[in-house]
């Protein structure tokens, strides 16, 4: 699966523009080609130099304490060479596509409208993926960096983040090839991409997802004591980090990058036996399970009322009862309590660390590896590289969190707040001069 | 600079053969951001000594400043004191700067008092590149001089010192010393049991040289363990403690708890709460325990099964509500924890000889049982209590919690399972705790009766085996620690006295353990003065 690392990518290329969208082909590592496409009218030649590039990696699942310099030697030395927030943490639910539309946007998802991976749509009847562009209802820093005259790339492994961040950026890659299991393009193809995207138009802002410690963390079966697959997978996570720096590098872009890196949320691992099923608890109780419908999030179940409105009130609160008393449970939490907004229906679980929800039915999530709840809330979060913007070896005991990647990253360029403010906080004093 | 404050301005006393009138020296306590404690005893006349009720109500004048020459007066006024609190005298001094260096003194009369240096906290949410503070428990005047607050006072660079319990011992001559030898005798000569003894044994206390350096050099941060009382104390009673010949305990530790507060410069009064928590900016809040007030009584051994029923308690349920709620995501990065009693699990290894388990059962007033914990006085003692602030770390995935103990007599470095019978697998580890030795208390060198050194680190690497989140263990050393706390990391360095029946006697750091932001593990490292 993985591509041997090496030095940039060939320049060679072929502009084609089927229907309304632009697609470049770019020769990239190993003979394979990757594929951008832009908006209408986007140019592909790189801006002018003398300015300030920008990048977001998303280190997908990692935890803060799997950034050793044994294991991850490039990940750890790029974060002890910039400003290290070792009290970061990933907001509720925490999960992938929320927290990546929480960096994007500086708001919580009471203002986005995304706070999970999987919701009940109560328009559609249906429980999906936010996946959508249409569920995304805040601007985020992709088009709004467009706005002052910049260029914006995304490059995310996963196809429901690429369909939920859709068209947003200047510059994007869908995800290639995507594994039929994970549903994520491989670290190696997926830094392919970026470096494709540095090397041709050359975005002023790039976001990026790197989803193989995630997906890898999701099917180890060996539990919590034998993790060798994903000590493999953070290895060539922080191989494929290690190219990116070094063609910067190579490229002569170092010296003028901010490099962001983050999780969106760690990982758990729990035993089969650790194994909560809402569906179940409420079995003996029918006329309630026939009126909840259960969004299941790994750490983190949603449950929504679907029966009369009359009864609503009285049948929450004999479900919540419930379900507090398994012993599996951690806490269940109105969503506002949470900021995660209607979308997130009327009630939140938390599941304990070692445990999992599995609904609706107790086969539904094999996988012992599982995030959303609070246990998964810790995450590596370090701005670094080579500008003279970043502030060099330097560790703050503030409170990081995905939200304030925003705010951050768009004081870099004077970016104003969104209308209505940043729910995030700016971690200025990563830069010595914000512009902000 | 310390030792020239205590000399320094004092003018004369009444009566040279009292040492003044504030002969018991000053101090200052849990600093906030804008205010602190300020503490002193006067003596306003001869007959007017601690413990005898005598003397007349006076009227104590105190200031503070922004300079060691007292030409910035930032606050001053005056307090009220007499016999009913034993001429001592506390106050609040409030509008203070946060983060800032501070002197003080007090006047009666013509007199002055020495002047003496604190600190207040930073501000709520401020950054903070560093924190240093000294840590301490079991002084046993009668076992030693008082050295490692000498040393800790000549530093210079303490935020504050923190002193985890066993400020002051309760037994008589000949009951308690080092090892058979009596270097000081206390006074009262013979076990506190009343008021009237328990505010003389803090008089005599208070009169050591280098305690009353240490108080004028840095505010501390005070909790009580048993010896505040008696030994093995617990809500109904204590080992040390004979119900009626002695009094009833509801009115012996009443007497204790009164002179604590007269006599400690702490923002407690009877019928409040010790536990309190302090911040200090963005880096570290400290929630200091009492473990002694609200616990049920200690299991027979740790073969009873009680130790593990969640009807038992070692911090009642209040506290431990409180503890939880500090204990969180948000806030200050590092959680300090001031922890009288260990609460890393320790169980009693199955190599040790005879000797040794005795030395072990005696030092820690446990079982010699292999295979079971070792100290029910600990929170080995009160396994439900301990499992839930456990799995609250573990569920909240609650980084940088760091317990700071006392009690033991022994330095310790240890990580806090998650799970110990999956820890030797797994390394996962919520929390770490870091143990100071004793001041001068007996440790199991002395139990046994042999050189520091020898016979006890049989027993030290075997309790490690047994015990392998235990990294750090050192059972004959006494002294001091100092804790430097940054963003990346806490560290704790040891120091260890050269001898501590000698007044004079040098210390030497012995070693240092980090525990990395986000790690939750103890790992040795370079350590010293920085």
């Amino acid at each position: 699966m993985s591509r041997s690392p090496q030095q940039g990518t060939p320049a060679s290329s072929r502009l084609s523009t089927p229907g309304r969208r632009q697609f470049l082909q770019i020769a990239a590592a190993g003979g394979a080609a990757v594929v951008l496409s832009a908006a209408p009218g986007t140019a592909w030649a790189a801006p002018a130099a003398g300015r300030t590039r920008s990048y977001v990696l998303v280190v997908d699942g990692c935890r803060p304490d799997e950034i050793t310099p044994a294991l991850t030697p490039r990940l750890a030395a790029l974060r002890d060479a910039g400003t290290n927030f070792p009290a970061a943490r990933s907001l509720p639910v925490m999960e992938t596509i929320p927290n990546h539309v929480m960096m994007m946007t500086g708001v919580r998802p009471d203002r986005s409208g995304v706070p999970a991976n999987s919701i009940f749509d109560r328009t559609d009847g249906v429980v999906r993926n936010l996946d959508r562009p249409t569920d995304l209802h805040f601007p985020t820093l992709l088009e709004r960096l467009q706005e002052l005259g910049l260029t914006t790339g995304s490059v995310l492994s996963k196809k429901y983040l690429y369909g939920i961040f859709g068209a947003r950026a200047s510059y994007r890659w869908e995800p290639q090839p995507v594994l039929p299991v994970t549903g994520h393009a491989p670290d190696a193809a997926t830094m392919d991409a970026l470096l494709a995207m540095v090397n041709g138009p050359d975005p002023d802002f790039v976001f990026t997802n790197l989803g193989d410690i995630d997906r890898v963390g999701h099917s180890d079966l060996s539990g919590t004591t034998l993790r060798a697959a994903r000590e493999a997978a953070l290895a060539e996570t922080d191989l494929q980090v290690g190219r990116f720096i070094d063609h910067l590098k190579n490229a002569g872009k170092w010296d003028s990058s901010v490099v962001v890196v983050l999780a969106d949320h760690s990982m758990d691992w729990s035993i089969p036996s650790n194994l909560i099923s809402i569906n179940l608890i409420l079995q003996s109780r029918p006329e309630l399970q026939s009126n909840i419908t259960i969004a299941q999030n790994g750490g983190a179940d949603l449950l929504y009322w679907t029966g009369p409105e009359p009864d609503r009130m009285a049948g929450l609160a004999a479900v919540e009862q419930l379900v507090r008393a398994h012993e599996g449970v951690l806490s269940v939490n109105k969503p506002a309590d949470l900021r995660l907004g209607d979308e997130a229906g009327d009630l939140v679980a938390y599941c304990r660390a070692g445990w999992r929800f599995s609904d609706p039915y107790v086969a539904s999530n094999p996988i012992p590896g599982n995030h959303g709840h609070p246990a998964t809330e810790p995450i590596p979060f370090f701005v670094s590289g080579g500008s003279p913007l970043v502030v060099k070896g330097s560790v703050s005991s503030k409170a990081a969190r995905t939200v304030d990647v925003a705010p951050t990253v768009g004081s870099i360029y004077g970016l104003k707040a969104p209308a209505g403010g940043y729910d995030g906080t700016g971690r200025v004093s990563a830069l010595t001069k914000p512009r902000n | 600079m310390a030792g020239a404050m205590v000399s320094g301005t004092a003018a004369s006393g009444f009566s040279a053969s009292h040492g003044g009138v504030f002969c018991h020296g000053v101090a200052s306590g849990d600093p906030m951001a804008d205010s602190v404690l300020l503490w002193t005893r006067v003596t306003p006349a001869p007959a007017a000594l601690p413990g005898t009720g005598l003397g007349p109500d006076v009227s104590v004048g105190w200031e503070i400043a922004a300079d060691a020459g007292f030409k910035k007066i930032v606050a001053r006024g005056t307090a009220a004191t007499g016999a009913a609190r034993d001429h001592t005298v506390k106050v609040i001094a409030g509008r203070l700067a946060a983060a800032t260096n501070y002197w003080y003194r007090f006047t009666l009369g013509q007199s002055v008092s020495p002047a003496g240096r604190t600190r207040t906290a930073p501000a709520a949410g401020a950054v903070v590149d560093r924190l240093k503070f000294g840590v301490v428990s079991c002084a046993n005047w009668q076992a030693g001089y008082f050295s490692s607050y000498r040393h800790l006072a000549a530093r210079g660079d303490l935020d504050a010192v923190l002193h985890l319990g066993d400020y002051l011992y309760e037994y008589g001559p000949g009951e308690y010393q080092a090892r058979d030898v009596v270097v000081r005798p206390h006074e009262p000569a013979h076990e506190m049991t009343q008021l009237e003894h328990y505010r003389r044994r803090h008089a005599q206390y208070k009169t050591d040289p280098d305690l009353q350096a240490l108080h004028a050099a840095a505010p501390f941060i005070v909790t009580w363990d048993d010896h505040e009382s008696a030994n093995d104390a617990w809500k109904g009673g204590a080992e040390n403690h004979t119900e009626g010949a002695e009094g009833a305990w509801s009115e012996r530790v009443a007497a204790a708890q009164k002179a604590y507060t007269e006599w400690m410069p702490v923002r407690y009064e009877p019928g409040g709460q010790l536990y309190r928590r302090l911040d200090f900016g963005s880096l570290a809040s400290l929630s200091m325990l009492d473990l002694r007030s609200y616990r049920d009584q200690q299991a027979a051994n740790g073969a009873d099964p009680s130790i593990s029923s969640p009807a038992r308690t070692i911090t009642g349920a209040a506290q431990m509500d409180w503890l939880l709620g500090n204990l969180k995501s948000t806030g200050p990065q590092w959680k300090l924890v001031g922890n009288p009693v260990m609460i890393a699990p320790v169980r009693v290894p199955s190599t040790l000889n005879t000797a040794e388990l005795a030395g072990v059962q005696k030092l820690m007033g446990g079982t010699s049982i292999s295979g079971v914990p070792y100290n029910v006085d600990q929170w080995d003692g009160y396994e439900a209590d301990r499992n839930r602030v456990v799995r609250h770390l573990r569920d909240n995935a609650v980084k940088d919690t760091v317990f700071l103990t006392g009690d033991i007599h022994s330095g310790w470095a240890c990580d806090i399972p998650a799970d110990p019978a999956s820890y030797p697998a797994t390394g996962d580890s919520v929390a770490a705790e870091l143990v100071c030795t004793s001041v001068t208390s007996d440790n199991l060198d002395d139990i046994l009766n042999v050189p520091p050194r020898t016979g006890s680190v049989g027993v030290e690497n075997a309790i490690k085996a047994a015990n392998p989140h235990v990294k750090y263990l050192d059972f004959d050393s006494h002294g001091y620690s100092v804790l430097d706390v940054t963003a990346a990391g806490v560290r704790m360095d040891w120091y260890v006295l050269a001898e501590r029946t000698s007044a004079n006697s040098g210390s030497t750091l012995s070693t240092s353990f980090n525990v990395q932001a986000n790690s939750g593990k103890v790992t040795p490292t370079q350590g010293g003065l920085q």
